[in-house]
């Protein structure tokens, strides 16, 4: 059996992992763009923090491939797929044979409509590679502008200033990471960053950079310039999947998947960022691009590639941040449509600090959101993630007393 | 191998696990000195109360396979081979806490500890004493739970101790005389009889 996967991001990783754990002998081959070891890719926002070293971001040991006697394809993206054939045509190098393939190449950053992009210093934040430019540009700035509130902007506005940047964020949205909390923590997140002496500037985009060479200022949306010698853009990911032949494997904003993580084409299958499968707490088809859901994703790929069948229920955003003094724990359905449909608990402990915020669907959880105190959210998630039907009322997850047991009848 | 069974309807919630879990944990190992350690040694189970104000010791369940290490950020959660224990390297956590967001009971916890580097906040959580086992100790919280809520035994003789605590409960012997058929009854008390000859 010849499998091949496209990616070495955390999703491949796992499914090749896995693969090899359940078929010994069969021939894995792994394409992929980067070739750094694989790496933690939430880790390198710590690295330009510079709260952990470079040398840790590896997650494998060096050896990850000869260990598990893999063929790495490294350096190299792919063009083509041949479905009928069944073969990956990819930039330099021959065509490889698959009879089970995975595409887990993951997202690349969204470009943003601004002239000027072109200018030095101008920055994604994805690969080890950014973080290492952004690290060699920084000791010739000192004005900084973060485009997006999202976790890469805040994460980026964040490392900048422990480098000693003067940062000003500029995001379209009421408060920072609009799509993972709602309005209360939104808010109380702003603040925190304020106090913090972060710049924020909300409803405000860029149109347009200026400079010689390196960008020396941006012009933005209401009008006024302002001046800036690093810029970070932080507008999300678009999944990596120009090469899908559209008419053989079914597209949306990702790969569509079925529950065994196989796409329209059998024998195809696809897993982490690029993978659009459902949501169980949204109920719709949605593009998760989360790291646990990569690893998760690409498992239950490898699973079902090397022929033992298992499903895969859905995805589930979730994101925990601990910035400055404030921890942030987010999951599920978080900002429900304001219907009969949806009960929502808010509780909160001033003394401590704590917020929590409880999205049910009759009696199953379907979203939360902490504020401090987020040691026991997991079991949080485990509810929202198999639609635990609640045998206590649903106020009893907003206690501060909650814990586990009071769950087990 | 023996491991450490939680029976939830005994416990009392006493919480000297807790205790003993801590001081097992902490640089000096005794009560009188463990307490006096900075940082302060904390325990890796824990007593919540339930709906009824009844006890239950919450410990980590060293799944397998084990949510909380795909999660984890820095691959700092991985599993020993001899003992199947998860256990979290102290040196290489990022304290991101994506193990406490994976974790479906909520076992995780965050603080210093003498085994981190100084000053550094880690992910900890029980750590099947295997230290202790390795010295041929008990683990610390079954040493000292006297309500019989936390035991050390072989998984398949616990399942079994069980089903035969159940088999008793519905057993002819165990109902009402009234109740019980004549012929039963007479099976009931033969092996009343035959049961004192035994040696329990």
């Amino acid at each position: 059996m010849e499998y091949v996967i496209l990616g070495n991001g955390i999703a491949g990783v796992c499914a090749a992992e896995t693969i090899r754990q359940l078929d010994g002998g069969g021939g894995i081959t792994m394409v992929a763009d980067e070739t750094f070891t694989p790496y933690s890719r939430p880790m390198i926002s710590m690295v330009l923090a510079g709260q952990v070293a470079s040398d840790q971001l590896p997650i494998r040991s060096s050896s990850f491939y000869e260990d598990l006697q893999i063929t790495a394809v490294l350096g190299n993206r792919v063009s083509e797929i041949d479905v009928d054939q069944k073969r990956v045509m990819i930039h330099s190098g021959p065509a490889l044979h698959f009879d089970k393939l995975l595409i887990a190449t993951g997202a690349d950053p969204r470009p943003i409509k601004a002239e000027g992009m072109n200018l030095k210093n101008i920055f994604f934040m994805r690969t080890e590679a950014h973080i290492r430019n952004m690290l060699a540009a920084i000791p010739q700035t000192k004005k900084a502008l973060v485009l997006g509130g999202g976790l890469v902007g805040f994460k980026a506005a964040y490392g900048l200033l422990q480098r000693g940047l003067d940062v000003t964020m500029l995001i379209t949205s009421d408060y920072p990471l609009s799509m993972q909390v709602d309005a209360t923590a939104g808010r109380l997140i702003l603040d925190e960053l304020r106090d913090y002496g972060l710049k924020v500037r909300v409803g405000i985009s860029v149109e347009a950079f200026d400079g010689n060479g390196s960008v020396t200022g941006a012009h933005l949306s209401d009008g006024t310039r302002t001046s800036c010698d690093l810029v970070v853009v932080g507008k999300g990911v678009l999944p990596a999947l120009s090469f899908v032949p559209r008419d053989k494997i079914d597209i949306d904003l990702g790969i569509l998947v079925n529950e065994q993580m196989e796409t329209s084409t059998a024998g195809i299958f696809a897993a982490g960022d690029v993978a659009e499968c459902v949501d169980i707490s949204r109920k719709t088809r949605w593009v998760n691009a989360i790291w646990p859901e990569a690893a998760t994703q690409g498992r239950i790929a490898g699973i079902n590639m090397a022929g033992r069948q298992v499903s895969y229920k859905g995805s589930l955003s979730r994101n925990v941040l601990r910035i400055l003094n404030l921890d942030v724990m987010t999951m599920g359905l978080v900002n429900p449509p304001e219907t009969p449909e949806y009960e929502v608990i808010c509780a909160g402990e001033p003394r401590r600090r704590t917020y929590r915020k409880l999205v049910f669907r009759k009696n199953i959880l379907t979203g939360a959101v902490l504020i401090n105190a987020i040691e026991q959210g997991g079991i949080f998630m485990g509810l929202i993630q198999n639609e635990i039907p609640l045998n206590v009322p649903n106020s009893v997850l907003s206690q501060p007393s909650f814990n586990v047991k009071q769950l087990m009848i | 191998m023996k491991q450490v069974v939680v029976h939830p309807e005994r416990c009392v919630g006493c919480m000297q696990c807790m205790a003993a879990c801590a001081v097992a944990h902490s640089q000096t190992k005794q009560m009188h000195t463990a307490i006096m350690e900075a940082p302060l040694p904390k325990p890796r189970v824990h007593v919540g109360v339930g709906l009824y104000g009844e006890g239950f010791p919450n410990r980590c369940r060293h799944c397998n396979p084990a949510p909380c290490m795909p999660a984890c950020l820095s691959g700092a959660i991985f599993r020993d081979t001899e003992t199947a224990t998860v256990l979290i390297n102290p040196d290489t956590c990022i304290n991101c806490a994506s193990c406490a967001m994976a974790c479906p009971y909520g076992v995780i916890r965050f603080h210093e500890d003498w085994v981190a580097p100084p000053g550094k906040t880690i992910a900890a959580k029980c750590d099947n004493c295997d230290e202790r086992r390795a010295k041929g100790l008990i683990p610390a919280c079954v040493e000292v739970c006297k309500s019989g809520a936390l035991t050390y035994e072989e998984m398949a003789a616990a399942m079994k101790k069980k089903t035969d605590e159940i088999a008793r409960s519905v057993s002819a012997a165990a109902m009402e005389e009234s109740h019980v058929p004549a012929g039963l009854a007479l099976l009931a008390a033969a092996k009343k009889a035959q049961l004192a000859t035994y040696d329990h």
